[in-house]
């Protein structure tokens, strides 16, 4: 329920016992509020017993709809958050050397990332912000946490409810790959998702 | 003679006791300059009383020649050199001539008594030239504190010469992987005694010591997001400082310990915060522009230097303690971060970026004027002894990340050797 209509409730139901103890306190009647003027009115009668036949129908399936690539519905989806997050359905995005500013590669992907949240509504993800370790430590934990939150932020801006996000940084300290060249330091500088709830 | 002026000089000092600021920083000038000779100090074995540890005496006296020698300002006389004097019975001047005669400036006399598990050190340091008494000292302690009363001798006498105390009891916190994952490590300065603080198995970050020597605060993840800690190493307590949103990282205790410079943020950002050591809210002293962080206290306790992006990249600026006042002090560098004050207030360090490798540099307020320290590898993590006379760092050039100390000519020596070894923080004495 909004508030508004809570609040209104609360406030008739105070007013409306505050009379009755007034009036009558000794009688042990339940006093309900009537509903105020703009709330829904029940939109079909119940029908009695007897008085015909209801098909129950399957509720229409709400957001079960599959990675439009993978084609895989949402009760497909391994039931171990360590496979799922294995099968890869979101997928990171990657960052310029000691910057936190989005490429148009990693717009793409999480676009892609976006839809696929908001076709799995009850997903939470965890964004880890990564860096190569051509920082300093500190510097790269702030880096890190610049880059896992511009992804949060994109992806908001897509529709993807931010309470469904978390964001955190390890800056140079879980690498993926361990080396010393471009060819493995590009894999570090990213936003990781990891699937916390299914 | 030059020399011979300017250690009576030194000493006047150190004996006053009351060191006019302007006069302490001559005196470590003069003394750290390159190709200066050291104080030569004759140590000859410190006689024991009947009834004193055999061993002591010997334990003592290693120490004390071990921690000398490691000093670039005194030396102990080399033994092969002592075992020449022949000492005068009854004559203490023609023993002293002796002495100089090997090089010694100054001698180092002591004597041993002890009872049961105590032992009482007695020391007199003659000035040869002058034949005068310099220094007395009488020191105590339990049999299996002897080196420390020898640590704690070899302080006083570097004390004596230079107007600052020796290193020998102080420590190095430090980050090190050799466990496994990154925990907090304490060592003595020169790498010996390394003693695991956290086994966490998560990431410890940032160690930064309290001035007192009593609080380490860091950085850890050992409960998901970074969140800043303060641990009390000789009790193995653990405390939660700050649980702000973001980094939590690289604490700095004001000087007088009741603060901590950090940094934190919601939502990307990372400012440099301020909080009270003993609880409280935490308060932002920079303004969201770009990534603010790495903040270190000034050791009068007015300014704070810390690294922010303000102006693209990463640069070192200073502010007034209160966030005021905020003026940049890096120009020449493409990358200047993790800024650490010198206890003379005029020196900083700093990690700069040259030829694509990190370097140390220092930077001098008062004349404005930067020099570079470049070894082979990256060199990154500056951290200045308590005295201000030498730095610790960390360098990749073995191929492992391992920690660095310089002596008070430059000379860099490993002191970690197993696992990476990061981030060292140096205090005095632990408390």
């Amino acid at each position: 329920m909004s508030s508004p209509w809570s609040n209104k409730f609360s406030a008739i139901a105070l007013c409306a016992s505050v009379a009755f103890t007034l009036s009558c306190a000794h009688r042990k009647t339940v006093v309900a509020p009537e509903p105020p003027s703009e709330a829904p009115a029940q939109a079909t009668a119940i029908p009695a017993p007897g008085e015909g036949t209801t098909e129950v129908r399957p509720e229409p399936r709400v957001a079960t709809a599959g990675h439009p690539e993978s084609g895989v519905t949402a009760s497909e989806l391994p039931a171990n958050l360590e496979e799922l997050n294995k099968a890869g359905y979101v997928k990171d995005a990657f960052f310029d050397t000691n910057k936190s500013e989005l490429r148009s590669d990693a717009r793409e992907s999480l676009a892609a990332d976006a839809s696929w949240l908001k076709e799995h509504p009850s997903v939470r993800i965890l964004i880890e912000g990564h860096c190569d370790d051509r920082n300093t430590e500190e510097y790269n934990l702030a880096l890190g946490w610049r880059r896992a939150n511009a992804a949060k932020a994109y992806l908001a801006s897509l529709g993807v409810a931010t309470d469904r996000i978390a964001t955190i940084s390890y800056g140079e300290e879980r690498p993926f790959a361990m080396c010393q060249n471009e060819s493995c330091w590009w894999q570090n500088r990213c936003a990781h998702f990891v699937i916390t709830a299914r | 003679m030059r020399q011979r002026l300017l250690f009576s000089c030194v000493l006047s000092f150190a004996v006053a006791s009351a060191l006019p600021v302007a006069a302490q920083e001559e005196v470590y000038l003069k003394v750290t300059s390159p190709g200066l000779t050291r104080v030569m100090i004759a140590l000859p074995a410190f006689p024991s009383r009947p009834g004193t540890d055999p061993g002591a005496a010997a334990t003592l006296l290693a120490t004390l020649r071990k921690d000398l020698d490691e000093t670039a300002v005194v030396g102990a006389v080399p033994e092969e050199n002592a075992r020449l004097v022949v000492v005068a019975p009854g004559n203490p001047a023609l023993t002293h001539q002796r002495w100089r005669a090997v090089g010694a400036q100054f001698l180092l006399e002591g004597g041993l008594a002890g009872a049961g598990t105590q032992i009482v050190l007695e020391v007199r340091l003659f000035d040869l030239t002058s034949g005068e008494i310099a220094y007395s000292r009488r020191l105590q302690g339990a049999v299996n504190l002897a080196p420390t009363i020898a640590h704690t001798l070899a302080n006083e006498l570097v004390h004596l010469f230079t107007g600052r105390p020796g290193p020998f009891l102080s420590r190095i916190a430090f980050v090190s992987d050799r466990s496994g994952s990154k925990e907090l490590w304490v060592m003595r300065w020169d790498g010996s005694e390394a003693q695991q603080l956290t086994s966490h198995r998560s990431i410890a970050l940032s160690p930064a010591w309290s001035p007192n020597g009593e609080w380490l605060a860091f950085t850890s993840f050992l409960r998901g997001n970074p969140q800043l800690f303060i641990l009390r190493p000789t009790q193995g307590y653990l405390k939660p400082l700050s649980t702000l949103p973001g980094v939590n990282s690289s604490p700095s205790f004001s000087p007088d310990g009741k603060e901590i410079a950090f940094a934190a943020g919601e939502d990307g950002s990372t400012d440099i915060w301020l909080a009270p050591v003993q609880g409280g809210t935490p308060q932002r002293l920079t303004r969201r522009l770009g990534i603010s962080t790495q903040p270190s206290w000034s050791p009068s306790g007015r300014q704070i230097a810390f690294t922010s992006t303000a102006g693209g990249s990463p640069q070192l600026y200073v502010m007034d303690a209160e966030g005021t006042n905020v003026r940049r002090l890096t120009f020449e560098d493409k990358f200047a971060d993790e800024a650490t004050w010198a206890s003379d207030g005029v020196r900083v360090a700093y990690t700069t970026l040259i030829e694509g490798l990190f370097q140390i540099a220092i930077l001098d307020m008062r004349t404005n004027t930067r020099s570079v320290v470049a070894g082979p590898g990256n060199n990154e993590s500056p951290c200045w002894s308590p005295d201000g006379t030498v730095l610790a760092f960390v360098s990749n050039r073995t191929g492992t990340k391992q920690i660095f100390v310089t002596d008070p000519l430059g000379r860099p020596r490993q002191i970690t050797n197993e696992g990476n070894n990061v981030q060292p923080a140096w205090v005095a004495q632990v408390q």
